[in-house]
């Protein structure tokens, strides 16, 4: 009842969206549905997961964990996105008339994406990760500018294309399913359950197929080409939750379809498969973050190298791996919440993001200074923050799965780490007097800040032991 | 009722055409003849499903013919050439990197990879020539269309593109498998979103009309930036 309950409520609060008036209201019911959202994921790990809701639907701990973390997501981005709406409002890059349309468009995703994580059927996952794909589009588009708009047409057919992609993948496993045990399924279950009889190198091609569109949606090289225009021309608080939760949209689909695969003597084609774009990843994406200096871009381009490093986890594939993959997930997003919304206030005090215009940060704009600092640090790998743990675990298992792996991974990483120092040493070096009005940023932008910071500290230097029982449970369902 | 034979070959003669109007829309300029070659891939895509059906008497190809003729022949080429008149740009000239006799040379290279690659995969489905051929041809097509969706730089070539991409895929589960028809009508309607979606947007980025382009110059962050910027400087000469 959970699963219809929560849709129930979600559908409610895009009906009461469309009647509410101001943004304060809007916001509120946003929020509502969030929490919703995440009493659905809380009440679904109380009553112990892997529930089914008739069976194409089908909350098992992987959900659980990916609803938790996009409600995070969420409940601060929505949060923030109430001061930053108004803000926008104000300066002429918003319409007045399209905050009812902005407020739809996050909840209907916010609902499209609990269902795509909820889904046990691959084309209904399939379908919700499509939909997202056209309300993030509609986000990215809603500031009134014709850059955004063209960052959202590239999203859309960059991303909208290779789903058609993994369309064609979903196509061949029904045919495989169909023709191994005479019955054509697309439901992870039973897939999970029959994968044994496949054979190989017809599941190595729907492999490849299904990949290529959830690696685009989690911006895997070289399909994550429109993310960085998209994530500099969006509002901050939809870049948050395209580079956080879309990303784990993206990945979640690659680690369901690899457990599959990995059942069967297909798994080492398809591991090296992943390496290869992991490795891609990384290479094309420190690379260009080297001489960014654009904030929002660096750090969507640091997306697409936390992608690659996560693919490599998967394919590692040791149970250990995959756990500290999963750990992953959860530090990259909420670093990466901080991050955008620190540059969200930055870009509104400098009406830039371009790191040469960013004058005397700590006397305009401290808080927003700080995210951005003790962010970038975060998202290094430095300890004492929450990425250090499992970037370090999954580069010490890279070590035991091949020593020159490791060291190419290394290099990557060292670039990367130059490329944000780079960057904030020329922000920060900037110390000269500027005549600017300072924005002051209302509580509701900058408590997300704060809160995101003091979790990304307190989870780097304390993880709770029911979370590594859970996690230890979620990747031992997925068979690793 | 038509015997097995004929209807096969009825089929492989649909098949070359749609691979025709593929390679027709690859090389042509005229926005209005892209959308109308389209519709006469669609109305082949149907004409094969109904081809089929005389033969394996299914219900879903049937109903997927009735789709197919719904929305592709008739819906969604009728939204595209109402915006087209919108946006009043008869041709597309700018192509993005490779000539159109380069393309040609491309598509046929792809056909012909497709065919080689393919050959080991589908081997574990026992399929017939007629189905491998078909199989091919759809992923030949999306293929095709994946090529217009990155080498032309208007929108609306764009999602011409994106739409022959959908049918090559539309054409490979015809013949790969039997799909249930939900599956069908979801993909249907994630096809109608993003081409509605892409088409109002292209309405901003394709537009001849002078007052969409004011509308973004007026609002554009460049703008500010420069009012910024020249507010800044007014500021240091105080």
């Amino acid at each position: 009842m959970a699963l219809q309950l929560y849709l129930g409520y979600a559908i409610a609060s895009l009906v009461a969206t469309q009647l509410m008036k101001t943004n304060r209201s809007m916001n509120l019911v946003a929020l509502s549905h969030v929490l919703a959202c995440i009493a659905l994921a809380a009440y679904s790990l109380n009553i112990g997961p892997a529930h089914y809701y008739d069976k194409n639907f089908l909350i098992d701990t992987l959900s659980v964990y990916e609803i938790f973390i996009t409600g995070t997501i969420f409940f601060f981005a929505i949060i923030y996105a109430g001061g930053h709406a108004e803000r926008l409002i104000d300066l002429g890059l918003m319409d007045k008339k399209n905050l009812k349309p902005y407020y739809l468009s996050l909840n209907c995703l916010l609902m499209f994406t609990v269902l795509s994580f909820a889904s046990n059927n691959l084309a209904l996952f399939w379908i919700f990760v499509e939909l997202t794909t056209f309300f993030t589009a509609f986000l990215i588009a809603i500031l009134n500018s014709k850059k955004n708009v063209d960052a959202s047409l590239k999203y859309i057919f960059v991303t909208s294309t290779a789903m058609l992609f993994s369309f064609t993948g979903l196509i061949l496993l029904f045919a495989l399913s169909e023709s191994a045990t005479g019955k054509g399924t697309l439901n992870w279950d039973e897939l999970l359950a029959n994968a044994h009889s496949f054979p190989p190198v017809f599941l190595t091609a729907a492999f490849a197929f299904t990949f290529i569109g959830f690696a685009a949606k989690s911006g895997v090289a070289p399909f994550h080409t429109p993310l960085p225009h998209a994530y500099s021309k969006a509002p901050s608080a939809v870049s948050t939750i395209v580079s956080a939760v879309m990303l784990n949209l993206g990945m979640t689909g690659i680690l369901r379809i690899y457990a599959i695969i990995k059942q069967t003597s297909a798994g080492p084609a398809a591991s090296n498969l992943l390496i290869a774009f992991g490795l891609l990843s990384l290479f094309i994406a420190t690379l260009s973050m080297l001489h960014q200096r654009n904030v929002k871009k660096l750090i969507a381009f640091s997306s697409t190298e936390h992608s690659g490093l996560m693919l490599i986890g998967i394919a590692i594939g040791t149970p250990i791996a995959i756990f500290w993959v999963l750990f992953h997930m959860l530090a990259h997003a909420l670093i990466k919440a901080v991050l955008f919304l620190s540059t969200g206030i930055i870009q509104r005090q400098y009406n830039t993001n371009n790191a040469g215009k960013i004058i005397n940060i700590f006397k305009m704009q401290p808080l927003a200074g700080t995210g951005l600092i003790l962010g970038s640090a975060a998202i290094l790998g430095m300890p004492p923050f929450i990425l250090f743990l499992s970037k370090f675990s999954i580069l010490t298992q890279v070590a035991a799965y091949s020593i020159p792996l490791l060291f190419v991974m290394l290099l990557f990483l060292l670039i990367a780490a130059a490329a944000f120092t780079n960057l904030l040493s020329e922000i920060f070096s900037h110390t000269e007097e500027v005549k600017m009005e300072r924005y002051n940023a209302p509580k509701r932008m900058t408590a997300p800040i704060v809160i995101l910071l003091v979790l990304i500290f307190v989870l780097g230097i304390y993880v709770p032991n029911d979370l590594y029982v859970f996690l230890t449970k979620v990747v031992s369902d997925l068979k690793f | 009722m038509i015997s097995a034979a004929l209807a096969y070959s009825i089929t492989q003669a649909l098949l070359v055409l749609v691979l025709i109007t593929g390679a027709f829309i690859v090389t042509r300029k005229d926005l209005l003849s892209l959308v109308s070659t389209y519709q006469m891939q669609s109305l082949l895509l149907a004409g094969i499903a109904l081809t089929l059906y005389s033969v394996e008497e299914s219900p879903m190809l049937l109903s997927l013919a009735a789709l197919t003729l719904i929305s592709k022949v008739l819906v969604i080429p009728y939204i595209i050439k109402k915006i087209q008149k919108q946006i009043n740009i008869p041709r597309d000239v700018e192509f993005h990197y490779i000539s159109p006799i380069a393309s040609i040379f491309i598509t046929i290279f792809l056909i012909l990879i497709v065919y080689g690659a393919f050959t080991n995969i589908l081997k574990d489905l026992a399929l017939s020539s007629l189905f491998y051929l078909g199989a091919v041809f759809g992923i030949s097509l999306t293929l095709m269309g994946m090529l217009i969706t990155f080498s032309r730089k208007k929108v609306i070539t764009k999602i011409i593109g994106y739409l022959t991409m959908e049918n090559g895929v539309l054409l490979f589960s015809l013949f790969i498998t039997e799909l249930p028809f939900i599956i069908e009508v979801l993909i249907l309607v994630d096809l109608f979103m993003i081409v509605l979606l892409a088409t109002i947007l292209a309405i901003g980025m394709d537009s001849s009309i002078e007052a969409f382009q004011e509308r973004f110059q007026h609002l554009h962050i460049e703008d500010l930036q420069e009012k910024l910027h020249l507010h800044r400087k007014h500021g240091g000469a105080n």
